[in-house]
């Protein structure tokens, strides 16, 4: 699946593609939602880990727009309820993925992300 | 009870030839496989389960995905993201444990990620399929690059030429390493090529085959040729797959190499007192934090450090 825990991560690795290659856009895309257990200690842990701005962004491309443009000091059950779904919950089903950068296309199918290069494409 | 053949690696090509010998073994295979893997190593487990809570990580190789599930004392404690090149297997690792799973179709040898954007990665029982010393040892690096240069950790599982008794497989007694590993005594052992049969039963409805369609035509390398064969008779499908079984320090070698090639200090990293400079220039390393053999496998456990 591509949910936005894993978008969050993910950079355009093609050839000489070094700056600019993150965040992936969203494009197509298809998507689905599906319940996901909450775990209030994970997100906890996890959350200096996301690049928040890249988050806010892609889930604002998916039509989500629960998550406030600046990350908050106070990590109240709310929040991470809306940070679980907009996380753990959407899921990126069909569509692609296409760097700001270089343009590259990035399939995604089955909710499962192409991150495959042709040989040329290598860095 | 298959046994294992020496091979040599053609290596014009070793990308071509894992697809050939890896890849497309897997993806054929891919549920037959699964159902017979299911049971995580002790050392993986307790690696896993060792984790703070919070943290994000990548099996690079993560076939059908079970590793994906654990630590099964704290499930949801920690997320990890799989990344396979067989098609196949990830649609099984997509639902490991009967929960969604995040996985990535991609290559061990590629970098697809933010830098250093992962608190933690395994590569279990992936880097000896890869062809060659160079490629084995830029998929260490990737390991190492994958993780955060302040606090990463990662396992590494290769197999051994040493297997265990209670293995399935017999190991050709050095048939083929006299040409092989005759290196100067005290040298760090080089490993063996080695084919390792799959064993496919056909079922015994099967439809007259019509898959195998792929780009390249090119079959998986059956033995058994599947043209005009009654699918009542159907022998076995054998599908030989590629494996390096590693020798003794081959796998710490590799550590060291890859270690070497990013500029990073292999070696503990320096108590905190002891700042080496105060210039701004900060020192980076990778510190094994456990090494050895478990079940036919050498193992390594890594932590990077910088100070
Ligand atoms: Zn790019």
């Amino acid at each position: 699946m591509v949910r936005l825990i894993t978008h969050n991560l993910l950079a355009c690795h093609a050839k000489g593609c070094t700056s600019n290659n993150f965040p992936l856009q969203f494009q197509d895309a298809a998507i689905e939602l599906r319940d996901a257990e909450f775990n209030a200690d994970f997100l906890r842990g996890f959350l200096p880990r996301i690049e928040w701005t890249a988050l806010v962004g892609a889930a604002r491309q998916l039509g989500d727009t629960s998550l406030p443009a600046e990350q908050p000091e106070m990590l109240d059950d709310e929040f991470l309820q809306k940070l679980h779904h907009v996380l753990l919950e959407v899921h990126v089903e069909e569509g692609a993925m296409v760097c700001p950068n270089c343009k590259h296309v990035y399939p995604i199918s089955n909710g499962i992300p192409n991150m495959l290069l042709a040989e040329h494409e290598i860095g | 009870m298959p046994e294992v053949k020496p091979t040599i690696v053609s290596s014009e090509n070793p990308q071509v030839y894992e697809d050939v010998h890896v890849h497309a073994v897997y993806d054929e295979i891919a549920p037959h496989f699964s159902s017979t893997r299911y049971k995580p190593w002790p050392i993986i487990a307790a690696f896993l389960s060792s984790l703070p809570t919070g943290w994000v990580g990548v099996d690079l190789g993560t076939g059908n995905g079970k590793y994906l599930p654990l630590p099964y004392d704290r499930p949801g404690a920690v997320w990890t993201i799989g990344l396979d090149r067989s098609i196949n297997l990830l649609k099984l690792a997509k639902r490991a444990g009967d929960v969604d799973r995040e996985v990535v179709l991609g290559d061990v040898l590629d970098h697809p990620w933010r830098r250093g954007a992962f608190d933690y990665a395994i590569s279990i029982a992936t880097i000896h399929h890869l062809a060659t010393p160079e490629r084995r040892k830029l998929a260490v690096q990737r390991v190492l690059e994958t993780i955060s240069p302040s606090h990463g950790r990662a396992l590494i599982y290769v197999w051994a030429v040493e297997q265990d008794e209670l293995s399935k497989r017999s190991i050709p007694a050095s048939a083929d390493n006299d040409g092989q590993c005759s290196s100067p005594s005290g040298q760090t052992g080089r490993g063996q090529d080695v084919f390792v049969p799959w064993v496919l039963a056909q079922p015994a409805e099967s439809k007259p085959k019509t898959r195998r369609k792929g780009k390249s035509g090119k079959p998986a390398t059956p033995e058994t040729p599947e043209t005009g064969v009654d699918a009542e008779h159907s022998p076995p499908k054998v599908f030989n797959r590629y494996y390096h079984m590693f020798a003794k320090g081959e796998l710490n070698q590799l550590v060291a190499d890859a270690a070497s090639a990013l500029g990073l200090v292999l070696g503990d990293a320096p108590a905190d007192g002891i700042v080496a400079t105060g210039e701004g220039e900060k020192e980076c390393g990778v510190q094994i934090v456990q090494d050895g053999w478990e079940r036919s496998n050498y193992y390594v456990e890594l932590r990077r450090w910088e100070r």
